[in-house]
């Protein structure tokens, strides 16, 4: 298993322990992950120019097409973006002639040899739940677990679904294998707010402390999840906030610790 | 030769040097990046850092800020990091520029008092020179060569200073090498050192040291029969060296200037007929004091600003994860201070995340090298004077296009905080007016654009939805299978979370739907749904008949850029 990751852009800079955890984890598991000069995903320029997004990324699609290595990503955002950017290239001719002049530039060409791979499906499928069964050092018996999947890791399915977009349970079921509970919140599969966040914030404010209260109230000690923005948002809403608090964490962060890892190579 | 002027240049160029620092420096104070920086006042600020530097000097912090002095301010190991051919260069530059400064040009405060006898035309002195100025033209080439082969595609940011600073040390360098190669060469030189040291004008008497002089000290008389007598030069090495010994060396060993010398020979007479010492010396003292009373308004007041900041860096509490907060009195002045101490190197342009947005968008205000400028602009007003409004409007789109890597930060040479300044950037262009699509889409009711839009006649791809710029909104098969089941509005979350008026959608998205259905897309474009939509795909994948209701909302933003753009723009010249 060898895959070039895709950190993005908020996890190198904005939360390292996510960085850190998931190379951690995947090292142990004998995952082999490649650095390639990727840049950004293009999710920015999608509101500005379709064609400017698809550039960014086809970009970074080329990159790893070049080095004959699948793009594996621990953010739902840049999934889905590389990912719609895939779809808009496949089912655009004319897009795709634009986009080949302009990494041609750079001797790049993009010809959808490589897939796009999500942290959780490779968790779950690749490396699989029992090889994750076995390798459970220190399951972390009665934690009580809410799932955080990310919008864009499930939705729109014919894209980016990593699991059943109505009633994913691939999540759940990671959760379940560090000996952790997974608990049953009726906010799982909604938005964090993240996205909102610039155009409305008072909005986007509330549906972020929506889901945190709805994880509270359903017996959750911990919202875990498997993409920055969820992450962060959550963090950032809690911190300016004297409301009752949930323990945020990092899946691989999650993951690690029932793993053996040292806490502080997770960046705990 | 007659220097009368220079006492009189040297003073003015240390006067117009000390009132532009001062004037530059009291900036660091003054100028206010940030809408938090507007609360306040310069004075604070002074305090603020005064007290900074009693904590960094007798505080925790000092062994930080000397570690900051030695291996940042001096080694420079962040841009050896990143640049090690532009390092080599910059450091050979340092290098042989102080010690010129130190040994040559203020020889009478320094080489005079520290080393007994010193002539600037004895050993080591002469090779020292020659070696020190080649130093410096090197480093030029190496940082000229290293900034050739990263290239951006856009042109340096403010290229110009740049390279009027380097043409002038370059001229200083020249001239001095020109300087030195015509004494040793002149004849002129030589009888006027004659009849002040060795006390004679008598042709006869000069004989025997011509002779040796132009065979081996380099100088060129025009009037010496050839061959020299071997016994001639040996007895001329008498008088020299009773003469001339204990001030001059071979000047063989000025390994630029005495080739140079041999080659301005047959010119010698001509420019010692031209005064050419005392020109060339006043084109070389006065390129060099116009480099000192420019150095606040060029490149090179780098010199200062960027140790300061390094240092002011190391004194600042960490930035991220520090439990201790940073006073927006610090901060703010750290702020104005970065704007100095930019060199504008483009280390983060290289691997900025954005660059090949930049690039396909044709805007170098993505790239932060350009940012930081436009960031200044805008602090210090001249964003927004007329004749601007083009400029502003893509720093506006380059600052929101910034997707905080902290690339830029990670790799600066001097240890700028730029993601610090991008934010304060992006509340000073919020606070003008400037603010992202989506504030300033929703400033005003999606009405009022299609009223807007009406008024504008339609023309060069302005018209209804462009087929390769919003494939999707352009195709009426995309959204002509709604049935307005409201499905999409009843899984939106957006819409459930819309409780009250002040901050709740306008329309939802089976209405923005049924809007492109209708051939209302105008009415969509400054919508609140189009603009509040969280992109969470709960209305795409629930949506029975399969339109892609989330992508058309992308497309319709993007439109709404472009086509309420226009508007925006014509309304804000009107």
């Amino acid at each position: 298993m060898k895959y070039a990751l895709f950190l993005g852009c908020k996890i190198p800079s904005q939360l390292p322990a996510y960085e850190a955890s998931t190379r951690a984890v995947l090292g142990h598991l004998g995952v082999t992950l490649v650095d390639l000069r990727f840049d950004c995903c293009g999710y920015p320029a999608r509101s500005y120019s379709r064609d400017a997004f698809v550039v960014a990324a086809a970009r970074n699609l080329a990159l790893a097409e070049r080095a004959g290595l699948d793009l594996l990503t621990p953010c739902s955002c840049c999934f889905g973006s590389l990912r719609h950017a895939i779809r808009f290239l496949s089912e655009d001719a004319e897009l795709r002639a634009r986009v080949a002049q302009t990494l041609a530039a750079e001797g790049l060409t993009w010809s959808g040899s490589i897939g796009v791979e999500h942290l959780l499906p490779l968790l779950a499928r690749e490396v699989g739940v029992a090889a994750l069964a076995a390798a459970v050092r220190v399951p972390r018996s009665g934690l009580r677990v809410a799932a955080q999947y990310g919008c864009h890791a499930l939705r729109p399915s014919d894209v980016s679904g990593i699991d059943n977009p109505i009633a994913p349970t691939m999540f759940e079921t990671l959760i379940r294998v560090t000996g952790a509970t997974p608990v049953d919140w009726p906010r799982r599969l909604d938005c964090c707010g993240d996205p909102l966040h610039e155009a409305n914030a008072p909005l986007a404010g509330h549906m972020t402390r929506a889901k945190i209260t709805d994880a509270l109230e359903s017996g959750a000690q911990a919202l875990c999840s498997a993409c920055p923005h969820c992450q962060l948002r959550f963090d950032a809403v809690q911190a300016g906030s004297t409301d009752p608090a949930i323990q945020t964490l990092l899946y691989t962060q999650l993951l690690g610790l029932a793993l053996g890892l040292p806490a502080k190579s997770l960046g705990l | 030769m007659s220097t009368a002027l220079f006492h009189p240049a040297l003073y003015a160029s240390l006067a117009l040097c000390a009132l532009g620092l001062a004037w530059r420096m009291s900036a660091w104070f003054r100028v206010r990046v940030g809408p938090d920086a507007c609360t306040v006042t310069p004075w604070q600020r002074m305090v603020a850092a005064l007290r900074g530097v009693a904590v960094a000097l007798f505080g925790r912090r000092l062994f930080r800020v000397l570690g900051a002095l030695v291996l940042d301010a001096l080694l420079l190991r962040r841009l050896y990091a990143n640049a090690k051919l532009r390092w080599l260069g910059h450091q050979l530059i340092l290098v042989g520029f102080t010690l010129l400064l130190l040994m040559h040009a203020l020889a009478a405060l320094v080489s005079e008092k520290l080393f007994q006898g010193y002539q600037p035309t004895l050993e080591p002195y002469l090779f020292l020179r020659n070696l020190f100025g080649v130093m410096v033209l090197v480093g030029v080439g190496l940082l000229w060569f290293g900034r050739r082969r990263e290239r951006s595609g856009f042109a340096q940011a403010r290229a110009f200073l740049g390279a009027a600073f380097v043409a002038l040390l370059g001229f200083v360098l020249v001239s001095g090498f020109l300087l030195e190669a015509h004494k040793i060469a002149s004849p002129r030189a030589f009888y006027r050192m004659t009849e002040q040291y060795a006390g004679t004008t008598d042709a006869e008497q000069l004989k025997p040291l011509r002779a040796l002089w132009a065979s081996e000290f380099g100088v060129a008389f025009a009037d010496l029969q050839q061959p020299i007598a071997a016994d001639l030069v040996e007895r001329g090495r008498e008088l020299q060296r009773d003469a001339c010994a204990s001030c001059h060396a071979k000047p063989a060993s000025a390994f630029v200037s005495y080739p140079l010398a041999r080659l301005l020979a047959p010119v010698t007479g001509l420019m010692d007929a031209a005064g050419a010492d005392t020109w060339l010396w006043y084109l070389h003292v006065f390129a060099c004091l116009l480099g000192l009373a420019s150095l606040p308004f060029t490149r090179f007041f780098h010199v200062l600003a960027a140790p300061i900041s390094l240092l002011v860096d190391a004194a600042a509490p960490q930035r991220a994860l520090s439990a201790q907060p940073y006073a927006i009195e610090a901060r703010a002045s750290q702020r104005a201070l970065a704007l100095d101490a930019c060199v504008r190197c483009g280390i983060c342009d290289e691997r900025c995340s954005v660059a090949l947005l930049a690039r396909y968008l044709g805007n170098p205000d993505l790239l932060p090298s350009h940012k930081l400028i436009a960031t200044g602009a805008l602090a210090k007003g001249r964003l927004l004077r007329s004749g601007e409004e083009e400029h502003a409007l893509r720093a506006a789109e380059g600052a929101f296009l910034c997707t905080d890597c902290g690339r830029c930060t990670s790799r600066c040479p001097v240890g700028l905080d730029l993601e610090d300044l991008w934010q304060a950037g992006r509340g000073d262009l919020a606070v003008a007016g400037l603010a992202p699509p989506a504030q300033w889409v929703q400033a005003r009711p999606a009405l009022a654009w299609a009223e807007s839009l009406e008024a504008v006649p339609r023309q060069h791809g302005l018209a209804a939805p462009d087929a390769a710029f919003a494939p999707l909104s352009a195709d009426r098969r995309s959204f002509s299978r709604c049935v307005q089941c409201q499905t999409c509005t009843n899984v939106c979350p957006v819409v459930a979370h819309s409780t009250d008026a002040e901050h709740g959608i306008d329309l939802t998205p089976q209405k923005v739907m049924n809007l492109l259905r209708l051939g209302l897309s105008d009415l969509a474009l400054g919508s609140r749904m189009v603009w509040d939509c969280a992109s969470c795909y709960q209305c795409q994948e629930s949506c029975p008949e399969g339109v892609r209701v989330a992508d058309i909302i992308y497309e319709l933003r993007a439109l709404a850029v472009r086509r309420l753009g226009s508007v925006r723009s014509r309304r804000q010249a009107a």
